[in-house]
This record gives structure tokens, sequence and C-alpha cells, in this order.
């Protein structure tokens, strides 16, 4: 392999980028505009839930004399921000409006239900009202996966604050101290992943379209016939969009850092040679592509091919632990998997190279598997 | 058949040259001797086999049987490929290059130093008249202006052998008379030339033509000997009458 024909056709590929304005836009916006719409849309926590409290709960008596109504603090220790509390006596007609759609959930606390519940903390207290039972009843619009949880968690931390509040600790509990990912978001567990995804997607699509060209318009043709060996073109490719990928990776990071103030425990430049290991593997994998194209329209038919698994599989929206187990293995075929397994660690566990080696050698193994493919295939044409 | 093929004034040759692709054949049975200096033009409708000559001999595709040598040399050799220039029918540049950085680009791949890349650009843009336009991308040049770049990419290194594949098809009368200038002027530099065409007129300006039909060449000569074999006054005729023999 002769470096300076690798070189001469990384800085081709580099004019090309900088020659042409909307290149340079998908190269240097697209990935800051994606990163901008994914942490906007998934940094958000759940608010405005509107909620109906139904309260039969008459309140109790002590027999020191003092007032005490259970459902009212548990109502005061909910968190209003998540919720928007209204008001209601009738059950029916507050189940009718979550039915209509105006509201998400009904809590209903039960008659007698302070007393209930202090007089089976208290066995001595003897009770002459009927026992209503000390549950509180949620009656919500479940379709809504995240707005349920948001719903449930709160009224669970009402009722635990409250019952600390009053000094009634129950007899187990359940503490969390996290070895890692303490305080971290979802923002957090997303940021590797788009890193990852944007400069597989971008990379693939970028030499696709690239080396579609080289074949329509016969450049591929008058190269071959000059002394340039065919991995030297391949070479080429991968050192500019290695470079290419790696920039990116670098955006969409300052983005993370500066506006949705990421977490990053470990070393970065770690990190930034992952994605540039991955952009090598899709850049291979655009010039396989290519062979399957004759004309730019055709190689636009693959995106679904090149988003879908990816999206899917990898890791990059929800973990690995979510796909059912019999597509999981798939998950392991797809190469930016290990890109945002391995960014993942570094980012929120500060892992070094001597934890995430096994994701880097096999994206090595892509890489090289790739490389060897996308050069052989420029080779069998001369058959 | 060794002492035929060393001739080293034959810069091209080929013998019983075949190439199938599956169960058609392309080239078949093709034998060429082009001497050093010489302009030969392959003649012959389209799908004659002119194109795949031209692949065959720039070891773009492998052959299936027979021999082909250039500059005394088997293909395919490595030494042969800074030797030639291959300009592909199609005009083969980067739209999004301006002029000069297309004819860097190939002087590099050819590992040419910068200072002779230099000069090489000025002379060429010189030669075929574009100097006004070398800071221009190629994507806003008008086709002939194209053809030209194209011409001069494939002559940055100053190659022995030039393989034009239908150098004047979409090309304006004026620019076809200039580009048959350029042609003489590359000959008159010792430079042989391989052409192809399916313009008849243009032939004449070859020093032997040869005409193909369905992969074999079916008569070979100078233009007016091809007139005076045939008893025809115009290659269109002569080049019909050989077809008509041929397949009797």
């Amino acid at each position: 392999m002769n470096l300076s024909r690798t070189l001469a056709v990384t800085k081709r590929v580099f004019r090309d980028v900088k020659n042409d304005k909307r290149t340079i836009g998908l190269i240097f916006i697209a990935p800051i505009f994606a990163m901008f719409v994914f942490g906007l849309a998934f940094s958000g926590n759940v608010e405005d839930v509107t909620t109906i409290i139904v309260n039969h709960d008459q309140g109790f008596t002590l027999p020191n004399g003092v007032n005490l109504s259970l459902s009212n603090k548990i109502i005061s220790n909910l968190n209003t921000s998540v919720m928007n509390l209204e008001f209601m006596d009738s059950e029916d007609a507050a189940v009718q409006k979550v039915t209509d759609g105006k509201a998400y959930a009904v809590i209903i606390f039960p008659e007698n239900f302070t007393q209930t519940a202090y007089t089976s903390l208290n066995p001595t207290i003897s009770s002459n009202s009927s026992n209503s039972g000390t549950a509180i009843t949620i009656k919500d619009d479940e379709s809504v996966v995240n707005i349920k949880n948001a719903i449930l968690g709160n009224v669970a931390d009402a009722v635990t604050t409250t019952m600390q509040n009053l000094g009634l600790n129950p007899p187990v509990k359940v503490n969390s101290d996290p070895v890692y990912g303490q305080n971290a978001q979802f923002i957090d567990f997303i940021v590797p992943g788009i890193m990852a995804f944007i400069v597989y997607l971008l990379t693939t699509l970028l030499t696709l379209l690239a080396f579609v060209g080289e074949r329509t318009t016969g450049t591929l043709e008058r190269l071959l016939s000059t002394p340039i060996q065919e991995s030297e073109m391949v070479g080429g490719y991968a050192v500019a969009f290695g470079s290419i990928g790696t920039i990116q990776a670098l955006l969409v990071l300052l983005v993370g850092i500066l506006v949705f103030k990421i977490t990053v425990l470990g070393n970065v430049f770690l990190a930034f040679a992952v994605v540039a290991l991955l952009a090598i593997v899709s850049q291979a994998l655009g010039i396989l592509l290519s062979n399957l194209a004759k004309r730019e329209g055709q190689a636009v038919q693959f995106v679904p091919f090149i988003i879908l698994p990816v999206f899917l599989l990898s890791g990059v929206f929800w973990p690995i632990q979510a796909i059912p187990l019999w597509l999981r293995p798939l998950s392991y075929l797809v190469p930016p998997t290990y890109a945002v397994d391995a960014c993942r660690s570094i980012f929120l566990k500060g892992w070094g190279l001597s934890k995430i080696w096994p994701d880097i050698l096999a994206l090595i193994l892509f890489a090289a598997l790739f490389l060897i493919l996308a050069t052989w295939s420029l080779k069998i044409r001369k058959d | 058949m060794g002492n035929k093929l060393k001739n080293q004034e034959h810069l091209i040759q080929t013998s019983s040259l075949t190439k199938k692709f599956g169960d058609f054949t392309a080239i078949d049975n093709l034998s060429l001797n082009i001497q050093k200096g010489e302009v030969y033009g392959l003649l012959g409708p389209n799908g004659a086999g002119k194109t795949t000559t031209i692949r065959l001999l720039c070891g773009l595709i492998k052959y299936s049987s027979g021999e082909a040598f250039l500059l005394g040399k088997k293909v395919p050799d490595s030494k042969i490929a800074p030797k030639i220039g291959y300009m592909p029918q199609e005009t083969a540049l980067y739209e999004g290059l301006s002029v000069k950085q297309n004819l860097e680009f190939y002087g590099e791949i050819f590992g040419l130093k910068k200072e002779k890349i230099n000069e090489r650009i000025s002379e060429l843009l010189k030669f075929i008249d574009l100097e006004k336009w070398k800071e221009q991308l190629v994507g806003n040049l008008s086709g002939g202006m194209k053809h030209r770049v194209s011409l001069a990419c494939t002559l940055i290194h100053e190659p022995e052998i030039l393989f034009l594949d239908e150098p004047t098809v979409g090309v304006d009368p004026e620019l076809r008379v200039s580009f048959w200038d350029y042609f003489n002027n590359l000959k008159e530099n010792g430079i042989t030339i391989l052409i192809t065409t399916h313009y008849m007129d243009e032939a004449k300006h070859c020093d032997r033509i040869g005409f193909m039909k369905s992969g074999r060449l079916i008569a070979e000569g100078k233009p007016d000997e091809i007139l005076k074999i045939s008893s025809t006054t115009s290659l269109e005729d002569a080049f019909l009458k050989f077809s008509r023999e041929e397949e009797l």
C-alpha cells in the first residue's frame, strides 16, 4: 500500500466536501441538530398531568385530642409540578373525566382511611367504625407508560415521605446506593447512543453516495486504470471518513456537555477513538453497499436497511436487555452496538481501556473484515 | 509466436484475445498489432466490443483466453499502469472539484512531484485552452469543456499509450475538429493512440483503422487501402460491405 496515493484519495474527499456547502451542512449541522432534537425530546420530565383527588377520608381524632388526616398529609406531599391536582367528591364523575380524556388519573382515599391506618399500627386502640381499608385506589389512563410511571411513582413517594414525617417507619425498606450512575438522567444514557448512531448513519450514507457517484461518473474506472490499488482507495476513504466521524462525535459531545450538562466521567479521547473506529466500519459498509446500487436513487432505497436494524438492535435508545431474547444475538452482529456500549461505559462509569477492550476488539475485527470485503468488492469487478 | 510478440516497435499487441461474459462472446479471437506513434481507430457499431477491448487492455477486466501485451509486458502488469492513459466514455471527473484540483488529484495518484504537477497543469491547460477556467468547479463547465478536462486528466503523467473510448461522442463539430488537432499533436510527440469511434468520417484521421463487428475484427488497414479493397468511396459504405460479406 502506497501512503501518498492513499492520502491523495483522502485529500480529494476532503476537497469534495469542502467545495459542497450542502455536504458540509449535512456533516456538521446534522449532528448538532440531531443532538438538540433528541436532547430536548428525551431530557424533559413528565409534567402537568391532570389528576383528580376523591377524598372520602374524614380524618381521625387521636386519643391525645389532635385531629389527624393522613390523606391530606399525603396529598400535600404530592409533587405538583408532575401533577395538576383537582378535587372532586363524586368518584363516578371523576372517572368519567378520565374516560373523556380530560384527566389522566383519579386518586381515591377510602372512608376512614386515617382511622384504619392508625388503628392497624396501634392495635391497642379500639375502633367502632367499619373498616374500609387502607388502600389508596388509583384509576388511571395507563396507555402512556411514562405518565403512568410518573403518577404511580409520585403517589408512592408521597406516601413514603408522609410516613417518615410521622415517624412511622415501615419494617422493611429498600435502600438504593448506586455504584455507577448516581443522579444519571435519561439524557446521560442517550447521548453516547446518539453519538454513535449519528456517526454510523451519516458516514455510511455519505460513503454510499460518494461511491455510487464514483461508479456512475466513471471516475472509478479511470482510477482503476491508474497505478492505484483498490486497498489504497478504500484506505483513503477510511482516513477521510474516520476524521470526519471524529469531528461529528466532538460536535455531539459539545452540545451534550454545554447544553444538556451530561455526565462525562471517563476519557473523551478514548470515546473519540471508538467513534473513529465505528466510522471506518461504516464507510467500508457504504462502499460494500454501493456495489448493489446502479444509481443514487437506488442507494437512497437502502436507507431503511441502514437505519432500522441499528436503531432497534444496537442499544441506542433502549438497553439490549429490553430486546427480546431471540433477537439479542443479532445485536452483536451490528457494529454500533459495541460503540454505544463502549461510549456509555466511558461517559457514565468512567471506564478505561482495561475494561472496554472487548468492545474495541470487536470494532477492530469488524473494521478489518469490512475493509477487506470492501477492497474485494472493488477487485471482483475485474472478472 | 514468442518472436513476433517481442517486437519492441509494437506497443499494443494482442493475439487471439477472447472475452466471454457467460455464454456471450464479447471479444472473439482479436489480434492487433499497433506500432509506436500510430493512431489506430477501432470502428464499429454499438456493442461491437470496442469498449470491452479497451477495458481488457487497461486491465479493468480479465480476458478469458489469448494474450495481450502493452509495451512488451503481458497484461496485467503493475508496471504498465504508469505508462498508459485511459479516457473513459463518461467524462469521469469529480464535479465537486475545480479543474485544477482534478488534474492535481490524478497527478498525485501517478506519484508526480508537486513541481512536476504544477508544470504539467499549466502545459495542459494551455493545450486544452482552459487556462481561465482552472479555478472553476468542473460541475459548472459545459459538456465540451468537461471533455477537454477529461483528456487533460488522461495526459497528466505523460503516458506512452493513450486509450480513448469514444472521445468525440456528444461533442460539437467544432470541438471534434480541435480534438483531432490535439490527437495529431500528441502523435507527433511519439504517443501511440488507440481510439474508438462510431463516426466513420472521423476515421480518415487515423493512420490505420480496424472494423469490429460482434467482437471480431472484420477488416483492417489504412483508410485509403480500405476504400481501394472494398472499391467504395466512403468508409461507411466500406464497413457495410465488409459487414455483409462477414455474414455470408
